[in-house]
């Protein structure tokens, strides 16, 4: 089964999504089964594609689409490496999620639709990996915005739901105009919607720097809207409000991460505008930073969870923006499984505890759940990058990239804010799984069903394991040098002593620090922080007040400038223009009806004088 | 001749359009109609001469009288000119005025030497060439006559009669 | 010989008094006396067209018959309707017979 068959993959998800939505009341579980069938068909089709492509190597497929004069818009699927490490992720990812959602779930009246949402998203997101027009790629960009909007207001009879999902979709869309704009200006420089043809021609000189630039930031933009970057981020804590299975594989593993992977497959095209790049990086940084600073100070733990992915995107950020394109993917990946992981943990542990989420209400559930405790705890391990877990690996080849290609000090930003994701992760499993339960339903919770666990177990896997890929052995060159991407050389895997000993140093440091700091503290008392600094601890806690500044402008900007122009389309243009013909003619009308007097006389008056005028006018014209 | 038949023909018109008596306004038009039959006559159109008086003599004026004498009106000696007279005297004279410059503008051709023509010629002419033209007149007519009879009818209505 | 113009002339005025006349009067009766003077009129400018200028004299005179009759066939009509008027409003005043106004 070669990878020509790859279109077979959103095709069939597609296709379930079609059949759920119209079938799925008489099937079994309404629908739930034709989606994961399709998504484990999608499964088994990836190990077929990889084989192919470590054998023949990647490869690109033509479907010719439409020809206009001499625009002509074609359509084609690219399977490279990159391509198939993101099938890889999505497929495993949702076929996990799916499967913990028959469990998570059950009981749910609208589960079918959930299913057919999971579909719709999987179809859309596999088709985004593997168009190479960029056109269609933003169709399916907005496609998996749809989605992730009807997803996070799942639950739409909760008022936070809908205003989150709105809130989603507002912030992400400001971001989506910069893309198209970005695609279009690209699209005036080159002519062509087709990615490997705009290479073509970046690489020959053909494309203006100027146009370069502008597009590049234009489309950076609009990634870091759906990515999370500050100050697009505040939409991402909110999308929590969806089920815990959405969170897990849309805004950890997938969605929030389809601008990462963008990012690199413009690689050809970024090496050439290093002067956005700097740009790029530093989002990246201040978005590590802040998300980590700001986890610090949440008590609600799927929110804790969201700002650890936001500092994460700006971690693979970062890498992107120090042209080390391969190990910002090599970190998408594990923490595409590892998040997800935490997620699903998170999600069985709300499920216990009937929906509640404040950890300051956990608790000791470590001994009513041992396996989910021992399996978010690999998650977590992987999340501050221990050794050897896989996000050690990842995290380290980012911090190499930045070395190479930036400066120390960016570094050590870096591990700054890996030392503060070990205090957040201690803080977090310290208050959920230790010390003593501090309420009611963490006494009373329980562990989780298996058709829970075991997706969960699945993907403890390759948290664990998957650091092996970043090394070199054989023929193998190591992650970043299977994936080839520019900027050209060797991408083999390096262990630098000057960031791998101060990595280990600070992550396992941190986390016995952490532990220190917080264990004392489990029980529901404020912390020396915000004891010592309340302000800064209300700075931090109300997430900078962006929101309230984001609610702000909207509040005195845009509804006002709404507002005006809607005043002038009631009263000029609906007022005037339009009843103004009608109201005009009724005057008319009105005073022009008073010369139906009704009496003959005045009428064969009117005739006689007429005909004589026509007379004369005839008799002067002759 | 002419001028003294045009003469009479133009008084009766007058009459007929200033008398407050509705009789005398009938009597003179049927002057002014008996003077241009006259006028036809000088033209070599006995023909119409001889319709005209018959017609309009005969038929329109007595049935002009007729309905003079069923609309009799009480308190007749009210001023049978309307209100506009005044308007009316202003648009007849300019209807006059524009005419009479009119005629008198162009220069007309002389007259042709002319026969008058003969009846047997007109009846041959009148159911052969003009034969569509014959027939729809005296369907129109028809039409007149029952639509004068069905108008005219007296509305006899009783109370529980449907008719 | 007697000029076109004459005729002319003289059929110009016999139509301003109708005009005149329809404009003028009250009765409608009145008015059809001052029509049929129109009516008349024009019979007097068609015949003498047709025998001043056109070559066959037969057509005007045939083409004036035909209009006699019809005012002849309108006269009957109209008094038809004035009677109809008379009845229902025991007058046939037109200048009181504005039903139609605005």
């Amino acid at each position: 089964m070669g990878i020509e068959w790859a279109w077979l993959l959103p095709a069939l998800c597609g296709g379930a999504f079609a059949s759920i939505l119209f079938l799925g009341r008489y099937t079994p579980l309404r629908g739930a089964p034709i989606a994961i069938a399709s998504i484990a068909t999608c499964f088994a089709l990836f190990w077929f594609f990889m084989s192919d492509v470590v054998t023949d190597g990647g490869r690109s497929f033509e479907r010719f689409w439409f020809e206009a004069g001499d625009i002509s818009i074609s359509l084609g699927m690219t399977i490279d490496e990159l391509a198939l490490v993101m099938i890889g992720l999505v497929t495993t990812v949702s076929l996990a999620v799916q499967i913990y959602s028959l469990g998570y779930m059950r009981g749910d009246p609208r589960f079918g639709w959930f299913f057919a949402m999971m579909s719709l998203f999987a179809a859309s997101m596999l088709g985004l990996v593997l168009v190479d027009n960029l056109l269609v790629f933003y169709v399916l960009w907005e496609l998996i915005g749809l989605c992730s909007y009807l997803l996070i207001g799942f639950y739409s009879e909760r008022r936070s739901a809908a205003e989150a999902a709105k809130k989603a979709f507002i912030v992400t869309r400001i971001g989506d105009v910069a893309l198209l704009i970005g695609i279009l200006v690209l699209f005036t420089a080159t002519g062509t919607f087709e990615m490997s043809e705009i290479f073509a021609q970046a690489d020959a000189g053909e494309i203006s720097k100027s146009n370069l630039n502008l597009s590049a930031a234009l489309i950076f933009i609009g990634i870091a809207g759906k990515a999370a970057q500050f100050p697009f981020h505040v939409w991402l804590p909110d999308a929590m409000e969806g089920p815990s299975p959405v969170s897990a594989l849309i805004h950890a593993a997938t969605l929030v991460v389809a601008g990462i992977y963008f990012l690199a497959r413009l690689s050809p095209m970024l090496v050439h505008t290093p002067g956005v790049l700097d740009s790029v990086a530093a989002v990246g940084l201040v978005t590590a930073f802040v998300g980590a600073f700001l986890a610090l100070t949440q008590n609600d733990l799927k929110r804790v969870l969201a700002y650890s992915t936001m500092s994460q995107l700006g971690l693979m950020v970062l890498a992107m923006g120090s042209l080390s394109f391969g190990a910002g993917i090599f970190h998408l990946l594990t923490h595409g499984f590892f998040k997800a992981l935490l997620f699903l943990g998170a999600g069985t542990v709300m499920h216990a505890m009937n929906g509640e989420l404040d950890m300051r209400k956990m608790g000791g559930l470590r001994r009513v759940m041992p396996i989910t405790y021992v399996l978010f705890l690999l998650g977590s391990f992987s999340l501050i990058g221990l050794f050897p877990m896989s996000g050690f690996f990842s995290k380290d080849e980012i911090l190499v990239g930045v070395l190479d290609e930036r400066n120390g000090w960016l570094v050590a930003a870096g591990l700054a804010a890996s030392g503060m994701t070990a205090l957040y992760v201690v803080r977090m499993v310290l208050m959920v799984f230790l010390g003593e339960s501090r309420s009611e339903e963490a006494r009373n919770a329980h562990e989780a069903t298996p058709t829970m666990l075991a997706p969960m177990a699945a993907l403890g896997l390759p948290t664990v394991g998957l650091g092996v890929l970043a090394l070199n052995w054989g023929n193998f060159g190591g992650f970043a040098e299977f994936l080839h991407l520019p900027p050209g050389g060797s991408h083999e895997y390096k262990i630098v002593p000057e960031i791998f000993w101060p990595s280990l140093v600070i992550s396992y440091g941190l986390l016995i620090l952490g532990w220190r700091m917080y264990y004392r503290r489990s029980r529901l008392t404020p912390s020396i922080v915000e004891s010592r600094y309340p302000r800064l601890y209300a700075f931090a806690a109300n997430k900078f007040y962006l929101d309230d500044l984001y609610q702000w402008i909207v509040n005195n900007v845009v509804l006002v400038v709404s507002r005006s122009i809607a005043l002038f389309d009631q009263r000029v243009v609906n007022d005037k223009g339009v009843d103004g013909p009608g109201k005009f003619t009724a005057f008319v009308g009105r005073t022009l009806r008073y010369h139906e007097t009704g009496v003959i006389g005045t009428y064969i008056l009117t005739i006689a004088v007429t005909a004589t005028l026509a007379i004369l006018i005839m008799v002067a014209v002759n | 001749m002419f001028f003294a038949i045009s003469t009479i023909a133009i008084a009766g018109g007058i009459g007929t359009v200033i008398t407050p008596n509705v009789v005398y306004a009938a009597l003179f038009l049927l002057l002014s109609l008996l003077a241009v039959a006259g006028i036809y006559i000088l033209i070599f159109s006995p023909f119409l001469a001889l319709v005209q008086i018959l017609i309009y003599g005969g038929a329109v004026i007595v049935v002009v009288l007729f309905a003079l004498m069923l609309t009799r009106q009480s308190g007749e000696a009210g001023n049978l000119d309307s209100r506009q007279k005044p308007i009316a005297f202003v648009a007849g004279s300019g209807m006059l005025a524009v005419l009479i410059a009119t005629v008198l503008k162009n220069s007309w051709p002389d007259p042709v030497d002319r026969q008058v023509v003969g009846l047997t010629e007109l009846g041959s002419e009148l159911f052969t060439r003009w034969a569509v033209p014959f027939e729809l007149a005296s369907l129109l007519l028809l039409v007149a006559l029952i639509g004068a009879i069905v108008l005219a009818r007296p509305s006899d209505k009783r109370p529980g009669d449907n008719s | 010989m007697i000029g076109l113009e004459h005729i002319l002339v003289v059929s110009s005025i016999l139509f301003s008094l109708g005009v005149f006349g329809v404009l003028a009067r009250r009765n409608a009766i009145m008015i059809l006396l001052a029509l049929e003077l129109m009516l008349n009129a024009v019979n007097i400018n068609l015949i003498a067209f047709a025998v001043y200028l056109d070559p066959d004299l037969i057509v005007g005179i045939i083409f004036a018959i035909f209009v006699t009759t019809v005012a002849a066939a309108e006269v009957g009509l109209a008094m038809a309707f004035i009677l109809r008027l008379y009845r229902s409003r025991s007058s046939v005043n037109v200048d009181e017979v504005n039903l139609m106004r605005w």
